[in-house]
């Protein structure tokens, strides 16, 4: 279903069939008229993804299927209910985040969706070539938990930037994060990793500010979009990403349409200056609304 | 079990399929099952069966859902319910 030539991603494709071959249809429409630059764009990522798990490839198509199965029983409930099972970040914690062998899992499973659902490969082409392009110099920048580490390692990358932070409430996470920029083998120099809670940042100000996946988990995310608005530097620009009608253990704000995203960053003070809204695998966007599918909702804006 | 219910219940499930396998053209027969329609993976298998379960008024198991084989299955299962 991949020309040889894309032979990392034709690689991880053959060790994720191995663990998980009841997924081949799926994967199968997953790359059916993926255009040439989708699929250079998908033999990056892979590229990122074998520099991550190395000789461990197959723990994590392990843990992607194991994923891929328990987001099944999320989405009984959500189809049933017509909402998310977890409202508030205690039963969230509790549930998910304190559990560390389920985290791991599940972390090293969202890893290869970035490849497997191709709403976030567009996602994060959009990421780089919306808002990463596009020269200027001396950027400060950061992510707020920045998870699997792709966004803030292309960030480091990036044409521009001077200094780049991570921000994360979760030590486990930052542990993994500053791992993964080791293995991406970024400039380290640049890079600040901090135990930081949004709702209590430090008097800091940044040209460029990452927020992706992270709104649907919290309890208020417009406080948090505040929160951002202080620390971004007036010009400065933000880029959120956050899904819609997407069930997850963790997921605790519903958003029902892309357009409620890009509302509540407009809300606080961002203007708006591109969005991409990206169905799931094998859905047209139309399709995707009417059925209530999941859509991802990408937004890049400016502080003025 | 009575012919006519069942072919009832195909028609509603057909609307059904038709709808959320908008690329699927072929024949809803009760032999039709997820290896014979490329939209149809487990996210979809899951959305088919809420659907059904919200137009027939009935509750699927947890079971039932992963281990019908085709709409047969389905039918019969919905067919079930409606006697109870
Ligand atoms: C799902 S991960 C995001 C992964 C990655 N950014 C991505 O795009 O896939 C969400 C992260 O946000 C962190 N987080 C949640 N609330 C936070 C807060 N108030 N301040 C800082 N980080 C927070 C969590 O600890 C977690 O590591």
């Amino acid at each position: 279903m991949i020309p040889d030539r894309f032979d990392k991603l034709s690689s991880i494709l053959k060790i994720q069939l191995q663990s998980f071959p009841e997924h081949e249809n799926y994967l199968k429409r997953r790359f059916s008229g993926e255009m040439l630059e989708q699929l250079e764009f998908c033999e990056f990522v892979a590229g990122m993804i074998f520099a991550l798990t190395k000789d461990d490839i197959k723990t994590f198509c392990d843990d992607y299927a194991w994923l891929s199965r328990m987001v099944i029983d999320e989405e009984v409930h959500f189809r049933r209910h017509s909402r998310y099972r977890l409202s508030s970040f205690a039963e969230a914690f509790e549930q998910v985040y304190s559990n560390n062998p389920f985290m791991t899992k599940y972390m090293n499973g969202l890893l290869m969706t970035q490849l497997w659902w191709r709403n976030h490969t567009e996602v994060l082409r959009f990421f780089r070539d919306s808002f990463l392009a596009g020269g200027g110099k001396d950027r400060d920048c950061v992510e707020i938990g920045p998870g699997h580490g792709l966004l803030l390692g292309m960030t480091v990358a990036s044409d521009g930037c001077r200094s780049a932070e991570g921000w994360d409430i979760s030590e486990a996470s930052l542990a993994n994060t500053s791992k993964a920029l080791a293995d991406l083998g970024v400039d380290l120099t640049k890079v600040t990793m901090r135990e930081v809670n949004l709702f209590n940042a430090p008097e800091m100000q940044f040209d460029r500010i990452v927020f992706s996946e992270v709104l649907e988990h919290l309890e208020e995310p417009q406080a948090a979009l505040q929160a951002l608005f202080k620390i971004c530097r007036p010009g400065g620009r933000i880029f959120v990403h956050a899904p819609v009608n997407s069930p997850a253990p963790d997921h605790l704000y519903l958003f029902r349409t892309p357009e409620e995203v890009v509302d509540m960053v407009s809300s606080v003070g961002f203007e708006i200056l591109d969005t991409r809204f990206e169905p799931c695998t094998g859905a047209s966007l139309a399709r995707a609304r009417k059925l209530d599918l999941t859509i991802s909702a990408a937004v890049v804006a400016r502080r003025s | 079990m009575n012919e006519i219910s069942r072919d009832a219940i195909l028609a509603d499930v057909t609307e059904v399929i038709r709808d959320i396998f908008d690329e699927y053209e072929g024949p809803v027969t009760p032999d039709l099952n997820a290896a014979k329609v490329p939209q149809w993976d487990s996210l979809a298998h899951v959305q088919l069966m809420v659907l059904l379960e919200k137009k027939f008024g009935i509750r699927f198991k947890m079971s039932e859902i992963q281990s019908f084989k085709n709409l047969g299955d389905v039918i019969a299962s919905i067919e079930n319910a409606q006697e109870r």
